[in-house]
């Protein structure tokens, strides 16, 4: 396949943006209307192209052999688009499409919507918009550590300027430049863990990599049985990569920007944080683990240790409780939802972590794929749910009537006046806290199953046992599923137990100060309705409304009907076989390729 | 007619959803009442079919109805119906029927009320009919939802708390069971798909195979019968862990108390003796102490805290605690006579705890307040609710001739039976005649004490000098009568038949549940 149709959806999305970024010089008020029109059909044609190719899939898998090493046709390519690459490409695509109807600009002058105010640069914003997409996109396809920094940052430099651009508030401007210091010092480190890699192992090739760190034995046959020792140099580019992902995926202990950023910035781009960077680093994460690992995910020693913890062990265990903790703690609805985020990246790493000890179980317990299998799931089902929570506070009017709803304040008794967005938050509240009947709780089935299965699996002979760590590990899982209930059960409770009259705002101590009275933001804002959402069905709701109704659907046909289910699970199942294709008994590069490569 | 027989418990679950749906259609509040109770009503009809079309002698589940729901987890949707669950889905359409006359004067969002109220029922119905494990975690979790809302939106003062602190003990103990539901489907293979297996019918047989071949130890096992028994416990609730229950009362509107009361906690009951004992017997065998403990404990402590209430609802709340532990009880001797007696004291606690509930909602109604200490004399003004709530607390503490007395005397029976040489306990080693009998004797001081509280409840409330303020209380409505009066009618039919109400159905499927204890 030729590089031009493999990266067609990339290509599509980077036209567009370049369109959009045109259509940005024009200051008409028509042009600004066609901004997510553009950006919409950019992503439904991508969309389908890449449900075409899902569909499609099954034949060999599409490796470009731009730039890399080309040897019949094999793996070496800077891109290698996958069944994993594809599934994870479908998903940030149709999250994208949500997305991009929360940031809808409908109101008068198309200068924003309910929640968002980025006044004359509706150009611009979409097209960073698409840009960072295309930059998640890249990142599911990298196979080269050089694109993968490449895609992240291109994931990520753009969120900087849209949170910055979002509203013309103090708070969205401090979160921007936070944001970009912090972003600008994580990707410092990650690239100098990539620099590391490179430096220790002589390759920038993913493959090169994985085959370079395992040994071989004297007629170059790569022996993937063994579990590699990692020399310090490697040891610390591996821990500076995980530490610059973990800023991505918001993992404690480099989540503390979480809290500012998600608060200041506006409800649109939140969603859109919560979502695309936090893919992007954990696709790369995976794949940088399967590179240690090889196809057998025999992870090295400070990811896993031989008694089931390790890194990945901790930061679950940290990201889970101090998100869910810091949770409770919140004033402000989005804050929740941040740190919500944080507890969610904390489920997904737990997986991981009960992946990474697969290889100390016997393989009759699954460990392997299910922990795969389940980071995957519970991707899709977090971005579906989050979206549906996050376009509800924009539809739901603040107490003073100028922003759309933050703090818990604003919800009091809105579920009396807005049943069914308090019904559509009630749902996304009762899915991420994981009840049955919606994704959410399919998902948490998924995280819990292959911890329990290491936990309860037979160790096989002179392996010393991860039942203990394990064990906690799940133990902690569901102490945390708890702790959560009680912060979503509290956005739920506010909605429809509270009356507005009882929203006592001195109950909130800590609470965050309310956005200072508006400067007079560019253009004019959206005062000319006071509450944006009365009533519900207006041509200022719909595209919002839609997300809304779009994501709650997906959360109960994804949780409910089992043919949904078992499509997403179907998908999950084919993406997790990233292994797929590297045969067992690889022949490994000679020195002499190894020395071309350089 | 044979597509009402095959499909009769699937109607059963899923019609009150169906009436749900009418309800928020109706066009006003009359309506939306008149459906919900035809709804109640056409279900109550629909669950005394299955009394004609049960299999008394049968023991194994029956009426069964299998379709695949999850192929890729072998999750099934699969429905049946036992001597364990019958009684219960009988008294669970009964009240809710009930229920719906006394919500009769919801006036506060009557639609949603009202059509929670029919989600409920589903939840309801289909936690007791349901066979496949996972189903039966859905309907399990799936209940707290309406319920938190039913709580929370209609509930008294301190609704807010009340409701959040219901959800969240409920919810832990959920995760609790999640882990042993997804423990026992890695543990399992089903022959048929190579899958682990979530079917409660094939599930013990599979465990036993499991622990006999060594994959699964007796650690797990007991780790196991743990999680799910600390789940059921919470919800029934025992008294570590019973807090919640006070509070939901307290605050829930009188017709969701006594669903709760009748219904929800029989959920947890019902749970022991459908999961926790037959999955993880071996592990109960070996824990009886505990459970046995737990379950005295509860009678003790919820008689006593019962006793020092000055809210009249609190105390029939923590009478419930009590009466709950000698199911608990009753299901820890493992004695036939004991586990018949646990299943009789749910039906009769449904009965006695919704009577209790309504009488004391008919008291609220009228007074606006529960302070026992500022009732007296509601005998003379009232005479005819009097002589309603009379049936009902003596039901209540167990005398002879109405419901409380059988499942309280059966499980002391049973109880005292568990230390003879032949019963399970002994035979299996678990537990010597000596440790059996300081359980049996204190849960015989409960019954004393519950005695106590009642009859002081009696006095302080009813007898006395009429009280001025109370004089011109009007008797009980007609509306309230035909509530009360089914449930006074019943407390004595189950009192005089229990064999023909209960026993009859329960003891081949209690048979067929003690060969699985062996």
């Amino acid at each position: 396949m030729s590089l031009l149709s493999l990266l067609l959806p990339e290509l599509i999305l980077i036209v567009a943006a370049s369109g959009l970024l045109l259509l940005g010089l024009s200051n008409k008020v028509a042009s600004r209307r066609l901004a997510p029109v553009v950006a919409m059909l950019a992503l439904i044609v991508t969309f389908c192209i890449q449900i075409y190719r899902v569909k499609a899939g099954g034949g060999p898998t599409q490796h470009d052999t731009f730039g890399g090493i080309s040897r019949d046709g094999s793996i070496y390519g800077t891109l290698r688009i996958a069944e994993f690459a594809q599934y994870i490409k479908l998903i940030s695509l149709g999250i994208g499409i949500l997305l991009t109807l929360l940031a809808w600009p409908t109101n008068d002058d198309a200068t924003g919507n309910s929640a968002l105010h980025f006044g004359h640069d509706a150009g611009e914003f979409f097209a960073l918009m698409l840009l960072s997409l295309t930059g998640l996109l890249l990142v599911a396809g990298a196979n080269d550590i050089m694109l993968l920094f490449l895609g992240i940052e291109l994931a990520s430099i753009p969120t900087y300027i849209m949170v910055s651009v979002s509203r013309p508030l103090p708070v969205a401007q401090e979160a921007g430049v936070k944001y970009f210091f912090l972003g600008a010092f994580a990707a410092a480190i990650m690239l100098f863990g990539f620099s590391y890699l490179y430096g220790t192992t002589g390759a920038t090739n993913l493959y090169e990599i994985m085959l370079n760190l395992h040994p071989k034995d004297a007629s170059g046959i790569i022996d993937w049985g063994t579990r590699i020792t990692l020399t310090p140099w490697q040891s610390l580019a591996v821990l500076m990569l995980v530490a610059g992902f973990a800023f991505k995926m918001a993992v404690v202990p480099l989540h503390f920007y979480v809290g500012d950023v998600y608060q200041g910035a506006a409800t649109p781009v939140t969603a859109f944080l919560s979502f695309v960077p936090k893919a992007s680093g954990f696709v790369a994460l995976i794949k940088l683990l399967f590179a240690l690992g090889g196809p057998n995910w025999l992870l090295p020693e400070p990811i896993v240790r031989a008694n089931g913890t390790g890194l990945l062990w901790v930061l679950a265990i940290l990201t889970m409780t101090v998100g869910n903790v810091l949770g409770l703690l919140q004033y402000n609805v989005k804050r929740v939802l941040a740190f919500s985020s944080v507890a969610h990246s904390g489920y997904m790493m737990a997986a991981l972590a009960a992946l990474a000890t697969s290889q100390f179980v016997s393989p009759a317990s699954n460990v392997k794929t299910t922990g795969l299998q389940a980071v995957l799931f519970y991707l899709a089902a977090y971005g579906i749910m989050n979206i549906g929570a996050f376009g509800v506070l924009q539809l739901l009017s603040a107490r003073d009537g100028k922003d759309s709803a933050e703090t818990f304040e604003d919800l009091a008794g809105k579920g009396r006046h807005h049943v069914s967005l308090a019904l559509s938050m009630a749902v996304c509240c009762f899915s991420l806290t994981g009840i049955p009947l919606t994704v959410g709780f399919m998902g948490k089935l998924m995280i819990i199953k292959p911890a329990l299965a290491a936990a309860i699996a037979k160790t096989p002979v002179g392996m010393s046992s991860v039942r203990p760590a394990m064990t906690w590990l799940v133990v902690i899982i569901m102490i945390n599923a708890a702790i959560s209930a009680a912060y979503y059960l509290r956005i739920v409770a506010t909605l429809f137990l509270r009356s507005e009259e009882h929203a006592h705002p001195a109950t909130a101590p800590h609470a965050a100060p309310h956005p200072a009275p508006r400067p007079h933001p560019r253009g004019h804002h959206l005062a000319d309705h006071a509450h944006p959402v009365d009533p519900l069905f207006t041509r200022h709701t719909m595209p919002i409304l839609l997300a809304v109704i779009l994501s709650v659907a997906g959360t109960l046909l994804f949780g409910m009907i089992p043919s949904a289910t078992e499509l997403l699970g179907n998908g999950v199942q084919s993406a997790a076989r990233i292994e797929g294709d590297i045969p067992q008994a690889l022949p490994g590069l000679s020195d002499k390729a190894v020395a071309a490569s350089k | 007619m044979q597509f009402l027989q095959n499909n009769l418990l699937t109607l059963l679950i899923f019609l009150p959803t169906g009436g749900a749906v009418l309800t928020l259609l109706a066009k006003n509040r009359d309506a939306a009442r008149w459906t919900a109770l035809a709804t109640t009503l056409v279900t109550l009809a629909l669950s005394l079919v299955l009394l004609i079309t049960f299999k008394t002698n049968f023991g194994a589940v029956q009426m069964v109805q299998e379709g695949d729901w999850i192929p890729a987890f072998n999750i099934k949707y699969k429905v049946g119906i036992d001597g364990l669950s019958l009684p219960l889905v009988l008294l669970s359409t009964f009240i809710c029927a009930l229920a719906a006359i006394a919500s009769w004067n919801i006036e506060k969002m009557t639609r949603g009320y009202f059509a929670l109220f029919l989600f409920l029922e589903t939840g309801i119905l289909g936690t007791f009919l349901a066979i496949d494990f996972f189903l039966f975690y859905v309907f399990f979790e799936v209940t707290l939802l309406p319920m938190y809302f039913l709580i929370g939106i209609w509930g008294g003062p301190r609704k807010e708390y009340a409701a959040i602190k219901f959800f969240l003990y409920t919810l832990v103990g959920s995760i609790a069971l999640l882990i042993v539901l997804i423990g026992t489907h890695l543990y399992t293979k089903d022959a048929a798909t190579g899958l682990g297996s979530f079917d409660l019918v094939k599930l013990p047989l599979l465990i036993k195979a499991a622990i006999a071949n060594g994959s699964m130890s007796m650690d797990v096992v007991r780790w196991f019968f743990v999680l799910a028994m600390i789940c059921f416990l919470i919800k029934v609730p025992a008294v570590p862990f019973h807090t919640w229950l006070p509070d939901a009362h307290v605050e829930a509107p009188t017709a969701m108390s006594m669903i709760l009361a009748a219904l929800l906690l029989k959920m947890g009951g019902y749970g022991i003796f459908r999961v926790a004992y037959p999955l993880f017997s071996d592990a109960g065998r070996e824990l009886w102490m505990i459970v046995a403990f737990v379950g005295v404990l509860s009678i003790l402590y919820g008689a006593l805290c019962a006793m020092a209430q000055t809210d009249f609802k609190r105390l029939v709340a923590y009478s419930s605690v009590s009466h709950m532990g000698f199911v608990v009880l009753g299901a820890a001797m493992m004695t036939k006579t004991a586990a018949n007696g646990a299943l009789f004291m749910m039906i009769a606690h449904g009965i006695t705890s919704a009577m209790l509930f309504f009488i004391v909602g008919v008291a609220y109604d009228r007074a606006h307040h529960r302070e026992i200490s500022r009732f007296g004399g509601l005998a003379t003004t009232m005479p005819v609710y009097f002589g309603l709530s009379a049936i009902g607390i003596f039901a209540n503490l167990g005398l002879p001739g109405l419901c409380g007395f059988i499942g309280e005397i059966m499980v002391l029976l049973g109880s005292f039976e568990a230390a003879k040489p032949g019963s399970i306990l002994i035979q299996s080693g678990a537990a010597s005649t000596r440790q059996i009998y300081p359980f049996a004797v204190s849960a015989c001081l409960g019954v004393v004490l519950t005695a106590a509280y009642m009859l002081w409840t009696i006095q302080r409330v009813y007898f006395g000098p009429e009280r001025a303020e109370y004089r011109g209380f009007k008797e009980v409505d007609s509306r309230e009568q035909v509530v009360l009066w089914p449930l006074a009618v019943m407390a004595l039919l189950l009192g005089i038949l229990p064999t023909l109400f209960v026993f009859s159905y329960t003891d081949s499927t209690v048979e067929t549940l003690f060969k699985l204890f062996r």
